[in-house]
């Protein structure tokens, strides 16, 4: 009798091991790379997608095409994952990470190729990266001083704006981004800054609320009689239905006789009545509600000249808490003025085809809106990315107060020192190293390609700069040379950088230390039988 | 099989669809190869340079590790012979939680060195007997070469080293980081009797982002999720715990409220609110500065809670709940109300927190001494961030092992070395044909430290030889240095195996292969089709493709 192959693992499982995984894995992630790679840098293209649903999307922003592109390839998922975990930690430079990720990848692969064992690479790229971060600690340079911390947020913000599509008014939205960063209070909560869309106008048509401003909310008759303006506004806020309603859903009336079927009527109105007194003897004159507040109250306040709004959604309501004070009342039997918020200046404007109701000049000030105009829609949305982008930079970039220069400067100083250390290595080590130190010259590179430059003539030109000591020279993009990009304010904070290199140099140890991918056949109803050897 | 043959033998007897291997060459080489076939594919995970692989389980979801656990519980094994050491593996991942691996190369290799030997002419059953006895062998040698006590457990430095050797063969790179967390977290947690170290009390928590570099180890709990109302920490806190919803509480009996008349109606709600108020305040004035509940937080309890300005936070986990119990010292109420002044928990600090893009509530105990630790791994992909977590799960085990028996080997292959060594020498004294087996016991030894030597690249034959002869000339802790590519003495380089460890997974090994061995007929039955259904993740087709 044959003797029948023996069968391991399930039929249909796929199986490959070897050096030709690590190079298939490898090349995987290039792919992924080259698909994002031409949005890097100020003269980066954007990228147009249109997802399984038909809605497009037009962005330039690493982590967001990355999460369109539905990736299935396993080794190259890590890829979408480290641009994640850098919009995560620090929100920009998510391109430069998959950038630098393949391009180490592709120096290590020839080591590959030629039989070097993964693991001696991994052990010199992550001691290597060890001392790049320590060499970035060295380089980074400390902003003291408060007016000096302003201008480097400003200026760090307007280099992540300058690769962005609103780049053309980087210096005015990095100024109200600073703004709106600066509201905050310690903790730099991000849903703090509100950002609302309105397309039309034009993108100087775009304002920073010092404050809240959001759409107004659906209204019953009576609204158009209610006051708009206020100065010295008192807010209440509330999380109740004034309405006529049930009291409690469960309960039941047994009624006796007629009389007392009208008296239940008159309490019924005299409850809504009774909280709508409370309300206004409380000396609010602006109440706001998450849940809806019906006609007859409308009209109430309409009255007595209060203006209401229901519906409110609960990220405003939480911004108008942060910017006015007070608190949210679920009932309102203890409401005084305590609880209240106070806003200087509250009044009811046209924006673009919408009503937006605005408070300013807040007691506690510590939320803000931006308020994006624009063309096209999708040109709004990237503008928001853009602005998310830079908010997120601005709040790092205050709790590190520690920048380096952009614009290619730093990758190419710290290719330089690590290639003076790598020097000072005996053994094979010293070639990981090199490779190691050459693949940081792929981020001037691409921003030179990606600008129509030379980027090997550049990045040789940049070589030679910083072995002459000049180690913030960088490439100029707007002057097509090279320059101090210190002294031209292309900032960047440190920790952008920082965590750009450990996030890459472990996706490559990741990518490199997998010699084998089984893929189990996927299951379509639950677990299968066990199958049955040898057939 | 055609179909037409009229069937003979033993198939006569069994139903259609059956299947059985007899005799020697048919089931023991079979299953021979199919175990060697199952170590060869885990082989190059062994060891500090072993590489990873990557495994997509049936429901898509992705694995890059090295640790043979889970590698072979998500490859879905089907043979059956291969499964014994699967299931030996199993046993070595409860009982130690660590040197899986281990168990699977040795069996293998035990198998492989069979195979010569029955092709010689043994019988299996010759050669598992002198396995067998060549393994009570070596469990007897191998206190003897016991080369350290683990004596003090609350010592961070000490414990670093003795997890190093667990965490380097699975976060290469990382260990050093990695070591410090889990020595901090175990030391912190350890109570005075170590003896009842409990795994459970320490915590991961994993979010991605930044790197492996920057995990960090709290004595206390982190829970991704925010607080619910408007205060968000809370310093030198009193801690009120309930097991149930924070709002009304809502009967099982359905019923109804039957409201007579207007002022009863209008009186209703008052009365609700006032109860609710008295509830919250009560429990203010004991003190409390947080509220934990299991459940949905009611509008208007929450109301009053920012009022009186304490922190609310909801668990969804019972688990959870318990642990952060047991963390601050509360004991947990079943229904809202004041707890007494005891049954609160303390806290330090309760604050939320932003770690990457992640809300966290955090329970920081600023003490040295705590009753869970929480160790925040961060990481820029997730299947790093899972793998570290396992790397950080095999150490806790490693430590507690070492509560329970705190002596130690001589790491990277050394002890391997000896044991072969000496087995070698009791083989040649055995008088019957288990010599052979005996001394093929010793040589399955050898095949770690050259998966070691293998793994790194280093030249293996060379490698052993180097080895032996050290080892011949007394130096009976020298091992394989895979950095320097050479020999080093393992105790002065503080590599260390765990003797708990590595008898356990000597005996599953020996015990596997000889099982393996001793089976000369496999049967099988015609899979029944039908039966319950396995549970899956989906909702199931309406008929499974079983074996029809």
């Amino acid at each position: 009798m044959m003797r029948p192959p023996i069968i391991l693992l399930k039929d249909g499982t796929e199986n490959k091991q070897g050096k030709g995984q690590i190079l298939s894995n490898i090349n995987a992630c290039q792919v992924v790379a080259d698909s994002i790679r031409t949005t890097l840098g100020p003269r980066g293209l954007d990228k147009l997608i249109v997802d399984s649903k038909g809605a497009t999307t037009i962005s330039n922003d690493g982590a967001t095409i990355l999460k369109l592109l539905d990736i299935v390839f396993p080794a190259a998922s890590v890829m979408v994952d480290i641009a994640r975990s850098q919009d995560a930690e620090v929100g920009d430079g998510t391109t430069s990470v998959v950038v630098l990720a393949a391009e180490m990848l592709k120096r290590m692969k020839p080591f590959i190729e030629d039989g070097v064992h993964p693991q001696l690479l991994i052990r010199a790229i992550s001691r290597a990266s060890e001392e790049v971060l320590k060499y970035l600690n060295e380089l980074e340079i400390k902003i003291n001083g408060k007016k000096e911390l302003r201008e480097m947020l400003v200026k760090c913000a307007a280099t992540t704006l300058s690769s962005k599509l609103v780049s053309q008014e980087r210096q005015f939205f990095a100024n109200m981004v600073v703004d709106a960063v600066n509201t905050l209070d310690e903790n730099l909560p991000l849903n703090m800054i509100g950002i609302k869309k309105v397309s039309g106008g034009n993108l100087h048509e775009s304002r920073l609320v010092k404050g809240v401003a959001f759409q107004k909310a659906f209204s019953y008759a009576g609204f158009e009689m209610q006051p708009k303006k206020y100065t010295n506004a008192k807010v209440a806020l509330l999380n109740i239905e004034l309405e006529l309603k049930a009291e409690k859903e469960n309960a039941e009336m047994r009624l006796t006789n007629v009389s007392d079927f009208q008296a239940v009527v008159d309490a019924e109105w005299n409850i809504l009545y009774d909280k709508l007194q409370k309300i206004a003897d409380s000396g609010a004159n602006v109440v706001l509600s998450k849940l809806p507040i019906g006609d007859v109250a409308t009209q109430w306040f309409a009255d007595r000249d209060m203006f209401c709004a229901g519906r409110i959604p609960q990220d405003d309501l939480d911004r108008l808490m942060a910017a006015c004070g007070g608190s949210v009342l679920t009932t309102v039997s203890q409401i005084e003025e305590s609880v209240l918020g106070t806003c200087g200046n509250f009044y009811e404007q046209q924006v673009g085809s919408e009503r937006y109701n605005f408070f300013e000049d807040c007691s506690k000030a510590q939320a803000c809106t931006l308020l994006l105009r624009g063309g096209a829609e999708q040109f709004i949305a990237e503008t928001e990315r853009s602005l998310h982008d830079a908010i997120m930079i601005v709040r790092r970039a205050k709790k590190n107060d520690s920048i380096v220069a952009g614009g290619g400067a730093i990758e190419m100083e710290l290719a330089k020192l690590l290639r003076d250390k790598a020097r000072t290595i005996a053994g094979k080590e010293q070639m990981f190293w090199m490779a190691f130190a050459r693949s940081f010259e792929i981020i001037p590179q691409q921003l030179c390609q990606n600008a129509g430059l030379d980027g090997l003539d550049i990045v040789n030109k940049l070589r030679h700069r910083h072995s002459t000591g000049e180690k913030w020279a960088g490439i100029d993009i707007h002057r097509e040379a090279i320059g101090d990009n210190l002294d031209a304010c292309v900032w960047e904070p440190s920790i952008v950088k920082r965590n750009a290199i450990t996030a890459a140099t472990e996706a490559v140890c990741l990518v490199l230390s997998i010699d084998q991918t089984v893929k189990n056949v996927r299951t379509p109803s639950g677990g299968a039988m066990p199958g049955l050897p040898g057939q | 099989m055609a179909m037409a043959i009229p069937k003979s033998g033993y198939n006569r007897f069994m139903k259609e669809g059956a299947q059985h291997f007899k005799g020697t060459d048919e089931a023991v080489q079979r299953n021979i190869d199919a175990c060697v076939e199952l170590a060869s594919q885990i082989r190059s995970a062994y060891g500090p340079n072993g590489m990873n692989k990557m495994v997509i389980n049936h429901i898509e979801k992705l694995f890059v590790t090295n640790d043979a656990a889970t590698i072979l519980k998500e490859l879905e094994i089907q043979h059956p012979a291969a499964r014994i050491i699967i299931m030996a593996t199993e046993m070595q991942e409860k009982q130690v939680g660590d040197n899986t691996n281990t168990v699977v190369i040795l069996a293998a290799s035990l198998l492989e060195h069979a195979s010569q030997l029955i092709n010689m002419g043994m019988t299996p059953q010759e050669v598992a007997a002198g396995y067998e006895q060549a393994a009570e062998k070596a469990l007897e040698i191998l206190p003897s070469l016991v080369v350290k006590t683990a004596s003090d457990l609350k010592n961070i430095d000490e414990v670093r080293h003795y997890l190093r050797s667990a965490i380097t063969s699975k976060q290469y790179d990382n260990e050093d980081v990695i070591a410090e967390l889990v020595a901090k977290a175990c030391v912190t947690t350890v109570p005075s009797n170590s003896y009842n170290f409990n795994v459970d009390n320490i915590r991961i928590c994993k979010i991605i982002g930044s790197g492996v570099s920057k995990s960090t180890v709290m004595n206390g709990m982190v829970f991704k999720r925010g607080a619910e109302g408007e205060i968000k920490s809370a310093q030198d806190a009193r801690i009120a715990v309930f097991t149930c919803p924070f709002d009304l509480t809502q009967t099982e009996t359905k019923g109804t409220i039957l409201i007579e008349n207007a002022d009863e109606l209008v009186n209703f709600s008052k009365g609700e609110e006032s109860e609710v108020e008295e509830q919250v305040k009560a429990i203010a004035e004991t003190g409390v500065k947080v509220v934990v509940a299991a459940g949905k937080f009611g509008d208007l309890y929450l109301h009053f809670l920012n009022k009186y300005k304490i922190m609310a936070v909801r668990l969804t986990s019972k688990f959870d709940l318990r642990r952060l119990c047991r963390t601050i010292g509360a004991q947990a109420q079943a229904r809202i109300c004041a707890p007494a002044v005891n049954l609160l928990g303390h806290c330090d600090i309760v604050k939320v927190t932003e770690i990457g893009d992640e809300n966290v509530v955090v329970f920081d105990k600023k003490s040295e001494k705590g009753n869970v630790a929480t160790i925040i791994i961060r990481g820029s992909s997730q299947s790093r961030i899972d793998d570290v977590e396992r790397a950080v799960d095999d150490a806790v085990n490693t430590y507690k092992a070492l509560t329970k028996d705190g002596q130690l080997l001589a790491g990277a292959g050394a002890v391997e070395i000896e044991l072969s060594k000496q087995i070698e020498s009791f083989g040649e004294k055995a008088p019957g044909l288990e010599q052979y087996a005996i001394k093929k016991f010793a040589h399955a030894l050898e095949t770690l430290p050259k998966a070691i030597a293998e793994n790194a690249g280093m030249n293996t034959t060379e490698t052993l030889t180097k080895l032996h002869a050290e080892h011949c000339a007394g130096n009976a802790n020298h091992g394989i240095d895979i950095w320097q590519q050479e020999l080093m003495d393992a105790v002065q380089n503080n590599i260390f195996d765990l003797y708990a460890g590595k008898r356990l997974a000597i005996k599953l090994a020996t015990d596997a292969a000889a099982t393996i061995l001793k089976v000369d007929q496999i049967i099988m039955a015609k899979q029944a089709t039908g039966g319950p259904k396995p549970r899956g993740p989906k909702p199931q087709d309406e008929d499974d493709e079983g074996m029809a």
